[in-house]
């Protein structure tokens, strides 16, 4: 015989030149369309969240290009805490540029018409603010009124809350103003500081008339310029800033603004975006596990095709086309959805974003939502496909047949791929490779502790099986190990999403503890402030008059740090020991006692007593937090400036506070008597009832106009009320997670469902009823749903236990009632997705079932 | 001289499991010439199967060589092999091993569609009418009965005319009056196509109908029953 062909001159076409593979495609994915939409449904809840959360993010970025000097209402502003030095006026009529000026306070305000009071924001305005951007008024003159009578103008939410309108009367401090209008929009005006405390708006000469700057009172001032362009901006701030901080005053630029405003924002947005990357690889690691499953039922067909002269890229690119356009068409609709999430959010926050951002569709965002789906829906498919390429064509003639190991460089090259993804896709969102890593590392590290509690779970399920349940619940439990169950893939998938909302859950129930005051009888929920030394008396009595509890009767002086340890606040900056300048520069209230009080406990040194006459025995207690990051110890010295007057004093002891408890709380305190004859004002703690608050608070106000009061309560309710919303949208990332898992339950479900017709005919030969198989059903996932959200708890214990520690730094403390609930409900979706799914197989009839076997 | 369309030459193929090695064939030569049939019959374990999958380079011999249509198969890649075989190779086997997913039709043009052939349905249609099923062309190979989707396994195995038919149990699967109904037609196109027909089979009477027969035993070529060829290199 002649062998006449030594070499085989094979022509290989790429996927795209190879029309037959694209048939082939089409032909068997019409077949498994269903099937595969599924695989392809775990990518669209992450690809939603993606979309959402880069096109909320766009949205800001672009808020903040668009309005920038908006934001700020003036090329720069400088700010201080006391009327403005002389030598700033003949600076600013030298430079001959617009000023407007402003002071705010918090103090309490009285609404005649009710007889309601609230603490509010008192700022006094004066000249043409804002240069940019619109102060929007209803009506349009209220602005012009307050600045020539006793107007006065309120928030828009504050006059609906209390129902007041144009001409009522409202006392604030000593004076009555008449109300003008409402601030509908206003340059800076932050949205939720405004819930807190929202502002009333009055000139600035008419809140010296009011009687409310007294001292102590704390107002801030600030100068807002405009200039005539960025050049003159420039060259102005190199001769503001020295005089800035010669005078004690700081700079706000619009770039600062927008950089303070940035970095906040980005800092939500990293956070959401961990938890929308998160739903999204689960899915992808979904959809890799089911294409898995699909790839290995592919193998007698993939092996025919070999037969019959395919090549291994051929196979291989057949089934690629099938995920990879449905991965597309996943990521389309996911992106789609991400859209009217994205829609959607100025409507459920309507009241905590600033008015005016616009909420335009970013292209930029769906762009890349739909470019990430396809970058995962390759990746995470090329690896469990690879093996396709590897079927031997022999499995025709010995199905059992199986190929050794071989090595594939595609695999490899999806494996580093995979890995670098995460950390190159944070790294672009983030800029910054480190926080990629970080971030890839807070992935993986979640997703590692997952499943080492899912295989722990099981691990002990398998060795310490029921084996003496009745038949029903151990065959359900052993129908998890039946093999291609993706049973820990789900107990993962599912236990991340409940993991996630009940670390929440764990956080919020934490937090709120901290003020909560049913638990504590005598803990107080009212302070009131400012009070000078001539009403002390006076409001002590009042509290008295009232039947009030006087929890709390303090003194407070402010002061400043002169030296720390010999050394000046310059001579620190210079160091290279970092400590942060505003803890050197800034005005600390302090008091003086010589005993603990209930949310104190010294942690070093001792508490004592001061020895009039030695001016260097002056023993002051520092709080451990704020003495840890001032780099003090106990016998460190420490000088102060109390109203221009040096004090030396000596660390004598460290104190441990439990903030949130029995305020008010101090950084440091003085031994009595040392600050005894120093300026001060006084604090009274107390607890009100809700019925005695508001006749309580209606005679402080008239009796002392300048006196404030802080309703803890109020400031609860506020902050629940925007944990509860912040707490909707995590949730709502977090139920992504879980809805991709019970897609991928779903997918696993249909993927087993010839093993399942399997057993069940098997079952039902020897005489099973329907009404068992579907207790087997529904037990079987409902063991999945409860190991699932075990692993869950268990980790959002352990997670919420370190985040309350150590993030937070507050007391753990847990609702296992709730806790109880998110598992329940976890188990009944979980059993109810898997037994929806095996409608088909738990009504098909034996005889059914063995025609399609052969 | 008939030209020869396969040679088998000492071929051996060892299986390794933990601690011991397993040789299914041993040293096996043989040749088919064009044109020819040839049954491969023996016991279970006999090692036909492994033999038949040498021959068609679904595998590679642990050592020894197959030359088909000249081609050494044991020096390509598994890519070029499958490329030999859509060029010269049929198989029909006892499970049928069309793909579930795509019509009688679709399953038929497969081969041609692979080398890039176009125009192909009429070929196909004629072969699916020869094999006699024109009512089932769309029909999916769930819809069809095994006689009939083993017509539709013929018709694929002729469609790119192969030089060589390996047949595995063809008739295993079937009843009686259909097993004779395929056995008829595989011999009957195989005549038509002037192909080389080599079959692997328990059956005696099956194995009758072909030209030769390769009896095996534990891996070995125990008769070579008829014509007795010489090897020719």
């Amino acid at each position: 015989m002649i062998e006449y062909i030594i070499k085989i001159k094979r022509k290989t076409k790429n996927i795209f030149q190879d029309r037959w593979v694209w048939k082939m495609a089409w032909r068997d994915g019409r077949h498994n369309f269903s099937r595969l939409s599924l695989f392809m449904a775990a990518l669209v809840t992450g690809i939603a969240a993606i979309v959402a959360i880069s096109s909320l993010n766009y949205s800001f970025q672009n808020e903040l290009d668009r309005n920038a000097k908006e934001l700020l209402g003036a090329d720069f502003v400088i700010n201080g805490n006391k009327k403005f030095d002389s030598a700033w006026k003949e600076f600013l009529d030298s430079a001959k540029v617009k000023v407007a000026k402003d002071a705010d306070m918090a103090s309490m305000v009285l609404f005649m018409n009710s007889g309601n009071s609230r603490l509010v924001k008192v700022t006094g305005l004066q000249g043409e603010f804002p240069f940019y951007g619109k102060m929007v008024t209803r009506p349009t003159d209220a602005y012009l009124k307050t600045q020539i009578g006793d107007y006065i103008m309120l928030d828009e939410l504050l006059a609906v809350q209390f129902n007041v309108k144009v001409g009522d009367s409202i006392k604030v401090g000593t004076k009555k103003f008449l109300m003008a209008g409402v601030v509908t929009k206003i340059p800076g005006g932050g949205a939720i500081t405004a819930t807190i405390a929202p502002a009333i708006y009055i000139s600035l000469s008419a809140l010296d008339s009011t009687g409310l700057i007294q001292y102590g009172s704390r107002v801030g001032y600030s100068i807002y310029v405009k200039t005539k362009d960025e050049q003159e901006t420039k060259s102005l701030l190199t001769k503001v800033r020295p005089l800035a901080k010669r005078l004690g005053n700081s700079i706000e630029t619009v770039e600062r603004r927008k950089e303070g405003l940035g970095r906040t924002f980005r800092g939500i947005y990293q956070f959401f975006s961990l938890l929308a990357f998160i739903a999204l690889i689960l899915g992808c690691i979904g959809v890799a596990s089911s294409v898995h499953i699909y790839a290995r039922e592919k193998r007698d067909e993939v092996a025919m095709l070999r037969c019959v002269g395919s090549s291994g890229w051929q196979a291989f690119n057949i089934y690629f086309i099938q995920v990879f356009v449905l991965g597309i068409a996943g990521s389309l609709v996911g992106a789609l959805l991400g859209v009217g999430i994205h829609q959607l959010i100025p409507i459920v926050f309507k009241d905590y974003l600033p008015g005016n951002i616009q909420f335009a569709l970013s292209w930029r965002a769906i762009a890349e939502g739909v470019l990430t789906g396809a970058i995962v829906s390759t990746l995470f498919t090329i690896l469990p496909l690879v093996s396709v390429r590897f079927v031997p064509p022999l499995t025709v003639l010995r199905s059992d047949f199986l190929p050794g190991k071989i090595f594939s460089r595609t695999r490899l090259a999806a494996i580093i791929l995979i890995v670098l993804f995460p950390i190159l896709a944070a790294a672009y969102q983030t800029k910054s490779v480190i926080s990629g890593a970080t971030f890839s590392a807070g992935i993986a590290v979640a997703l590692g502790c997952l499943v080492l509690v899912a295989s722990g779970l099981l691990f002990l399920i398998r060795r310490f099986f029921p084996s003496k349940a009745s038949f029903i619940f151990r065959h359900a439990l052993s129908n998890l190990f039946r093999p291609n169950n993706q049973t820990r893939m789900l107990m993962v998938s599912i236990g991340l999403g409940a993991f996630i909302i009940s670390v929440l859950n764990i956080i919020q129930h934490s937090l709120l503890n901290q003020v909560e005051f049913k638990g504590n009888s005598n803990q107080s929920n009212t302070i009131l402030f400012d009070i000078q030394s001539s009403q002390k008396n006076g409001v002590v009595d009042l509290v008295k008059k009232h039947n009030l509890p006087l929890n709390q009767v303090v003194p407070i002086v402010t002061c400043r740090i002169n030296k720390l340890k010999g050394k000046t606040i310059e001579e620190i900056r210079k160091d290279t020991i970092r400590i942060s300048d505003g803890l050197l520069t800034r005005e600390y209230r302090v008091t003086y006692r010589d005993s603990l009080i209930r949310s104190e406990e010294l942690a070093k040194g001792k508490l004592q007593r001061y020895s009039s006459g030695k001016t260097d025995s002056i023993f002051v207690t520092v709080s451990e937090d704020i003495g840890e990051r001032l780099l003090l110890k106990v016998g460190d010295s420490v000088e102060f400036d109390v109203q221009g007057v040096p004090m030396k004093t000596i660390i004598g002891g460290v104190r441990k506070v439990d903030w949130p408890k029995d305020p008010p709380n101090f950084i440091f305190v003085f031994p009595p008597k040392a600050l005894a004859d120093a300026p001060q004002i006084w604090v009274v703690a107390t607890k009100i009832e809700d019925q005695q608050a508001a006749k309580f608070q209606k005679e402080l106000v008239t009796s002392f106009p300048n006196v404030s009061l802080i309703d803890l309560r109020l400031v609860l309710s506020t902050v629940n009320e925007l944990f509860e919303r912040i707490s909707l949208v995590v949730r709502f990332l977090a139920f992504f997670s879980i809805i991709t898992g019970l897609i991928v339950l779903a997918g696993a479900v249909i993927n087993s469902k010839f093993v399942r017709i399997k057993e069940n005919v098997l079952l039902r030969t020897v005489g099973a009823r329907t009404s068992q198989i579907v207790k087997i059903t529904l037990i079987e996932y409902g063991y999945l749903g409860l190991f699932s959200s075990l692993t869950a708890m268990i980790l959002s214990i352990g997670g919420g236990w370190l985040l309350t520690k150590f993030f937070f730094e507050v007391q753990f403390a847990v609702n296992y009632g709730e806790l109880l609930l998110i598992s329940l409900g976890v188990v009944v979706l979980t059993a109810f997705i898997g037994w929806f799914n095996s409608r088909d197989v738990i009504n098909t009839s034996p005889l059914q079932a063995l025609r399609k076997e052969s | 001289m008939p030209e020869v369309v396969l040679q088998a030459e000492q071929l051996t193929k060892t299986y390794s499991s933990a601690d011991k090695k397993l040789t299914v064939l041993d040293q096996v030569s043989f040749q088919a010439e064009q044109g020819t049939s040839l049954s491969i019959i023996g016991p279970s374990g006999s090692g036909k199967t492994t033999l038949l999958g040498l021959c068609a380079g679904l595998d590679v011999p642990t050592s020894g060589s197959v030359s088909l249509m000249g081609f050494k198969l044991n020096a390509m890649s598994e890519d070029d092999r499958a490329y030999v075989r859509n060029q010269f190779v049929g198989f029909v086997f006892q499970n049928f091993q069309l793909l579930s997913t795509l019509t009688a039709l679709e399953n038929v043009m497969v081969p041609l569609e692979l080398r890039g052939e176009k125009n192909i349905s009429a070929r196909a249609k004629e072969l699916l009418s020869r094999v006699g099923l024109t009512d089932r062309l769309q029909h999916y190979p769930s819809q069809l009965s095994g006689g009939e989707q083993q017509r539709v396994a013929i018709a694929r195995a002729f469609i790119a005319s192969p030089k060589i038919l390996f047949a595995d149990e063809p008739t295993g699967n079937l009843d009686e009056e259909n097993a004779k109904q395929i056995t008829d037609l595989i011999f009957e196109m195989n005549r038509q196509e002037k192909t080389t027909l080599v079959l692997v089979t328990h059956n005696l009477e099956l194995a009758q109908k072909t030209e030769r027969i390769l009896q095996m035993k534990g891996g070995h070529l125990i008769q070579d029953s008829r014509v007795q060829i010489k090897n020719q290199i």
